[in-house]
């Protein structure tokens, strides 16, 4: 896999990166991406970026909870009926419990498979970080070199507060 | 951040003429029906002082989990538990009118029930009075305690006060699981005698704590639209809608426990209760209950939108406080008046209890300082933000 070229911003603490994202914003600078080492919720508000997996395991959560309970009317009413100690054969409460527990079974193994085959990731994979220090204690803007007016870029950044500008 | 809460005079006079609406549905009530009125005693007494033990649990709570974002609204908590004196007396009240709610009281009930005379050295008259004194004294005390502690607070500041509130929250809420548990046992499941389920003080211990927690939040929201509160942004209406979310889901957990189990065992002595509450003039009220305590806050409050949005989370507040109301009926009105005749009574009975409830809570919330002054946590609540 060939490496993109990319403009790396590097800031040692929370805030000024915070405030440089806002301060970017205003001055109509995309930034193509963030790493940080632990999520901050302000960043998602301010790149206005939007996570759609809720979404997908809302609907999940339907698809497991219907499901689950079609396939016990089925199992136990139409396909084999059976008296257990004279209830009757569509004992709705008895199946919620299994209803509830699938259901969140379903949406959890739904949800990571989701998010997984988004972020495309799978064992073997060589991942590309871009500086190894945002797992410890960086917090890290990227930029792609084509199409970004590198002066206008890196004059952002050092006014903000960046303690590293680099290339890679 | 200086806030005094006024009370306005034209509150004043809707909550005196509600009192007055509601002395009148009882004397009323009294006099054409004595049974029904005295459910409805037990139910509105029930009502609110659940709700003012469920705020004292609240309160409780913030102080032991060191919680920042609620700081700012102790004092509504506080005013809301400063119900528990008037509570306390119109419960002593009901001590005249035991034999018509509950059947252990009547005279000669034990003698040929072999299970009333067993149950007897507990459920008889004096003994439960004697429990409702030691109730409500235990509460008023831990409320009175606590409450004193958060005005030194505000006069002098530091935090010895902050630590000395939080270790007696921690009795507080021993005090509370202790009591309350036989508390609602005596005052709620003792109107079936022959009948227990031993979650039962457990679900209604959650209830309190839920409808107690619903109701604080509703009135800060009350304010904020009389202009109070002015700090109050989405990250805290966020924290008020999960507290709902949460206890609504605990509420249909607990709800559904005590039904699963007692419907699969199938034992006539358990399934009594449910059997009453399944037949024709209550089994829309049996259903109007779970749906208004958990299918309405759980499917409004789970997406991110509404759950930030003032009017969405009052609206659900209102609806969770109607849906005690009908739980506390269905619970208390099958065994007292089978006939369901829902009438003139419960409205004047809830309106009096409301304009007490109003008159009370109002009235401490004017007598401090509306936001806490020098509380550790204070500046957390007011830049509250995730």
């Amino acid at each position: 896999m060939e490496k993109q070229a990319y403009i790396v911003g590097v800031y040692d603490d929370e805030e000024p990166l915070v405030n440089a994202a806002k301060k970017f914003k205003e001055e109509g600078v995309k930034i193509h991406d963030v790493y940080t080492p632990y999520p901050i919720h302000e960043i998602f508000e301010i790149q206005e970026v939007k996570s759609r997996l809720s979404i997908a395991a809302y609907i999940y959560g339907w698809i497991g909870g219907l499901g689950i309970l079609a396939f016990m009317q089925y199992a136990a009413v139409l396909s084999w009926p059976l008296n257990y100690g004279g209830k009757p054969v569509n004992s709705f409460p008895s199946f919620i419990l299994v209803t509830l527990v699938f259901t969140i079974l379903f949406v959890t193994i739904m949800s990571l498979t989701t998010f997984i085959g988004r972020a495309q990731i799978f064992p073997g994979k060589t991942i590309d970080i871009i500086d190894p220090r945002t797992t410890d204690d960086k917090f890290v803007f990227v930029f792609p070199q084509e199409g970004t007016d590198r002066k206008k870029v890196e004059e952002l950044l050092k006014s903000t507060g960046a303690s590293e500008i680099y290339d890679r | 951040m200086e806030e005094k809460f006024s009370f306005p005079s034209k509150l004043r006079i809707s909550a005196i003429v509600l009192v007055i609406i509601g002395l009148a549905a009882f004397i009323w009530g009294f006099i054409s029906n004595p049974d029904q009125a005295w459910g409805n005693l037990l139910l509105n007494n029930f009502f609110f002082v659940s709700i003012a033990v469920g705020a004292s649990f609240f309160m409780s709570l913030q102080y032991i989990a060191q919680a920042g974002w609620s700081a700012g609204f102790k004092r509504v908590s506080e005013a809301v538990v400063s119900y528990l004196p008037v509570g306390g007396i119109l419960f002593l009240v009901l001590i005249f009118g035991l034999g018509h709610i509950y059947h252990w009281a009547h005279e000669g009930a034990a003698v040929h029930d072999e299970l009333l005379s067993h149950k007897s050295v507990f459920l008889n008259i004096p003994f439960f009075s004697v429990r409702i004194l030691l109730y409500f004294t235990l509460w008023i005390f831990m409320a009175i305690y606590l409450r004193k502690l958060s005005l030194k607070e505000d006069l002098e500041g530091g935090l010895t006060w902050f630590e000395k509130s939080e270790f007696y929250s921690k009795v507080n809420i021993f005090v509370i699981a202790v009591t309350f548990t036989f508390a609602s046992i005596d005052w709620l499941m003792s109107i079936h005698p022959h009948w227990y389920s031993t979650i039962f003080s457990f679900k209604a211990f959650a209830s309190a704590f839920y409808h107690g927690s619903s109701f604080v939040i509703l009135i800060i929201l009350l304010l904020n639209r009389a202009g109070y509160f002015s700090f109050l942004n989405k990250s805290h209406l966020h924290d008020f809608s999960r507290y709902i979310f949460m206890l609504s889901i605990i509420y249909g957990y607990l709800w559904f426990m005590q039904f699963t189990i007692i419907w699969y065992g199938n034992i006539p002595e358990e399934t009594i209760y449910y059997a009453l509450r399944w037949t024709t003039p209550w089994k829309t009220l049996f259903f109007v209950d779970i749906i208004l305590n958990f299918a309405v806050p759980f499917l409004v409050l789970m997406p991110r939108t509404p759950s930030r949005n003032k009017t969405v989370v009052l609206i659900v507040a209102l609806f969770v406080l109607a849906g005690y109301w009908v739980e506390l009926y269905t619970q208390i009105f099958p065994a007292i008046n089978p006939e369901n005749n829902f009438g003139l009574i419960e409205i004047g009975a809830f309106a009096g209890f409301l304009g007490l409830f109003i008159l009370a809570v109002a009235t401490t919330l004017s007598k401090a300082s509306l936001i806490p002054k020098n509380h550790p946590y204070l500046d957390e609540c007011l830049h509250h933000h995730f």
